[in-house]
């Protein structure tokens, strides 16, 4: 490599190529110059990425970002917002929340290791991370739902209120399984897409059965 | 450029150098990067002490399991993403390719560059790197013991974060040579344009390793 080092420092050859690769992704050496600058940069990054996936799941079509740039920042954010909101629920006035709160946590989380698993075990090529970003971000239209559900519960608890909620939240619901199946059933052999979408559809009626049988205090 | 200067007291240093002052004083500091050495430890001790002195906090539940979540977090992603960059040269992340493969690359740093890593902070960062999950660990047990199983949830989480990273650096440090030359060999598999490129930085001048590199 002696003889390459002694190519690149002569004059009268040109050097060609990039020296940084701008296809969106982190590059260490215009990174290694300052240290504010690139933090900013990487978390500008991060975040547009973060939205430009939200964006994906409302409007759900083939897209690369969801699948290829995997990040768990969004599920994150929609599993805490979401546990937030189903706080302050009558089956527990006594304590501070705690126990719902960790539940509603682990439910999502867990229920999307065992998705992920499962359509792994079925022979899915799609790899674990994916597959949680996936299934985390699509949980968007029923956090959705659970706002609109608590906005109308602010007005009143009766028969009109709960009939309310229950096209939002099935809407939301049919729109979360059909985002996630999107993206999901086409990485399995076609003839075991209907056990891949079967969990799926599980898991987001168990979500959505917590949002609609929530009643506040 | 100008000439190098030749520095046989500083054996940190790599041979070409411009030598302004700026520079001299940057290699003499012990510590050269005291922003990136902060926060990789400010987020996970405050993460521990706040799991610790939750109840002088607040007596909330919720507040300090979102708040030690969120500090979590951000210990994670800083510490992946900037602190070991800067502190001890070393990076790894996965990548997913155009068949849908999912890789895991670990990259080091071969030569050093002009704002190199000092030993203090490489040993900062392994210490901060490997006490913290070790603590997580202990908690671990004292709350199933304890039996305050609310918490059990946060400390798993605490733990799966910071041991992705221990994980994640300790492979770096010692794959080495073999896992950039197997990264850099599932490049020239998958012909498109490779999302990274491997590089080995000298002062001025890159070598690219990419579809049209040679070896």
């Amino acid at each position: 490599f002696a003889g390459l080092a002694d190519v690149s420092i002569a004059e009268d050859i040109p050097v060609e190529g990039e020296i940084t690769v701008p296809v969106g992704s982190h590059s260490p050496d215009e990174d290694y110059s300052t240290l504010d600058e690139p933090v900013k940069d990487t978390i500008m990054r991060d975040l547009k990425a973060v939205g430009k996936k939200f964006v994906h799941v409302m409007y759900p079509k083939k897209s690369s970002a969801l699948l290829r740039d995997w990040d768990l920042w969004g599920p994150l954010v929609l599993c805490v917002s979401l546990a937030l909101m189903l706080q302050g629920g009558s089956a527990d006035s006594k304590e501070d929340g705690g126990p719902q709160f960790a539940e509603v946590f682990v439910i999502i989380w867990f229920g999307a290791v065992v998705i992920t698993l499962n359509s792994k075990l079925l022979g899915g090529t799609i790899s674990f991370f994916q597959s949680l970003c996936v299934l985390g971000y699509c949980v968007l239209p029923l956090t959705v739902a659970m706002l609109v559900c608590r906005l109308v519960l602010l007005a009143g608890s009766g028969t009109v209120s709960f009939i309310i909620r229950l096209i939002v939240v099935v809407a939301m619901f049919g729109w979360s399984t059909l985002a996630s199946t999107a993206f999901l059933a086409d990485s399995q052999p076609p003839n075991r897409k209907a056990l891949v979408v079967y969990p799926i559809f599980l898991f987001y009626f168990v979500i959505s059965w917590m949002i609609l049988t929530f009643t506040p205090q | 450029g100008s000439p190098p200067q030749g520095l046989v007291d500083d054996t940190e240093d790599v041979s070409l150098d411009f030598g302004s002052e700026e520079e001299l004083a940057l290699r003499k500091a012990k510590i050269r990067h005291p922003l990136a050495t902060f926060f990789h430890l400010f987020f996970r001790v405050s993460a521990i002490i706040t799991y610790l002195f939750c109840d002088w906090f607040s007596n909330s539940f919720v507040a300090c399991f979102v708040t030690i979540l969120l500090l979590l977090s951000f210990d994670f992603w800083s510490v992946k993403n900037v602190t070991g960059r800067l502190l001890v040269g070393l990076r790894w992340w996965n990548q997913i390719d155009e068949d849908g493969k999912s890789h895991w690359v670990f990259e080091a740093r071969r030569v050093p560059t002009r704002a190199a890593s000092t030993e203090a902070e490489a040993r900062i960062f392994w210490l901060g790197l490997i006490i913290c999950p070790v603590i997580w660990t202990v908690f671990f047990f004292s709350t199933l013991f304890s039996l305050k199983l609310k918490w059990l949830a946060l400390v798993i989480a605490g733990i799966s974060l910071q041991t992705a990273n221990l994980y994640g650096y300790i492979h770096c440090k010692l794959g080495g040579h073999k896992s950039t030359s197997r990264a850099t060999s599932s490049f020239f598999v998958t012909a498109d344009v490779p999302k990274r490129q491997e590089r080995r930085t000298s002062e001025d001048h890159v070598e690219i390793h990419g579809k049209t590199g040679t070896r």
